[in-house]
């Protein structure tokens, strides 16, 4: 029996869809079931959470979970669908501590926001950036620049008048 | 002429074609003629008033262009093949560059080797203001001369001399260690051309 198929049995109000993700069993939950089919996939004995990635959509976002089992050496990948307009999902950091910077990432690049969450703040892009580039409606015309404040911190700027050359 | 079994043919030779022994250079000046690389001592002899000036501009160009150092700094794969240049192998100790410092302050020569992120930028010009003048800068492979494959990315400079000048570009993705010795060559007839004597047509 296959780890989705188990998942299905135990839980059969909250996993929407099942199929396949590449060679990886894969399901699709409600986004409300997710802290309580986080916890049942730990007891199932998924371990690891390897990664955590957003995909703009348009008119909805997903969030994809992929799990691993060192003892079974088997994958998971969980999908939950997220409002557009207020990408909102539960954190996974109270089950799995390595969640937190996977999810402060997909924040970052995404916009995904996760209740819950210690420490939601950017980790790759300085405070401060416009937007998150990974969404579909990021402006890519405007150029933000970076520049090193007194005690050091990031400042972003679009015009740059720092940082270029006067010619 | 018949010996052992071999045939020997008599040799002639000519006396005109050899050539006298090369004088040995003993003062200061023979030196500096003997080098090569300051071949106008005797030209600016014959200009009085010029000698001077661009005598010391090309003692201080062929001075700076022989131990440039460059400083420890490298962003991405272009600075392993930066190391590679600097191994045994290609060995850039033989244009006195064998040295890289850990410390701006004491380089010359700034290798920007590698991608220059939006994050990175205001580093990398911080690093440059950081060294003495004389400095120059050569920009390694297509990222840091255009931005190259990310040249539409939101994160990346679109070439390093949007910040700093540049003296030379070499192009690759990542270039090859001959690239880079041929990037270090060009620089060198570069630095030789600098200074006052270079503009008044005495650097011949």
């Amino acid at each position: 029996m296959s780890a989705t198929d188990e998942l299905k049995q135990k839980l059969p109000a909250a996993v929407v869809s099942t199929g396949m993700q590449g060679n990886k069993p894969m399901a699709v939950i409600k986004k409300e079931e997710l802290l309580n089919v986080a916890g049942k996939v730990k007891e199932m004995g998924f371990d690891h959470l390897s990664v955590i990635t957003g995909t703009d959509y348009k008119d909805h976002f997903e969030v994809v979970y992929n799990f691993y089992s060192y003892n079974k050496k088997q994958n998971l990948v969980l999908k939950v669908i997220a409002d557009h307009d207020k990408p909102e999902v539960d954190s996974l950091t109270s089950l799995w501590k390595g969640a937190d910077w996977l999810e402060r990432e997909t924040y970052d690049l995404v916009g995904i926001r996760f209740t819950g969450h210690p420490n939601l703040v950017r980790i790759l892009l300085p405070d401060g950036w416009i937007g998150h580039p990974l969404q579909k409606d990021y402006d890519m015309n405007t150029e933000q620049f970076v520049t090193i404040g007194e005690k050091g911190e990031d400042i972003v700027s679009t015009d740059g008048s720092n940082l270029l050359r006067r010619k | 002429m018949e010996e052992g079994g071999f045939r020997v043919d008599p040799v002639t030779i000519d006396t005109t074609k050899i050539k006298p022994a090369k004088k040995k250079p003993v003062t200061a000046l023979e030196k500096l003629e003997d080098t090569g690389l300051i071949n106008t001592v005797l030209a600016a002899r014959e200009r009085e008033g010029m000698i001077l000036f661009s005598t010391i501009d090309q003692v201080f160009n062929w001075a700076r262009l022989s131990s440039l150092w460059p400083v420890t700094s490298g962003l991405a794969c272009c600075a392993i093949e930066m190391m590679g240049t600097a191994m045994a192998h290609h060995d850039i100790a033989r244009f006195g560059m064998e040295i890289f410092r850990a410390s701006p302050r004491q380089s010359d020569l700034m290798f920007v080797a590698g991608t220059v992120t939006k994050k990175m930028a205001p580093r990398v010009k911080q690093l440059y203001e950081m060294m003495p003048d004389p400095k120059w800068v050569i920009a390694v492979g297509s990222c840091a001369s255009t931005g190259g494959p990310y040249i539409e990315s939101y994160a990346v400079l679109k070439g390093v001399d949007l910040i700093i000048p540049v003296d030379v570009y070499i192009p690759g993705c990542p270039p090859r260690p001959e690239a880079f010795l041929y990037g270090i060559i060009q620089l060198r007839e570069k630095i030789k051309n600098e200074g006052y004597g270079a503009k008044w047509g005495l650097n011949k």
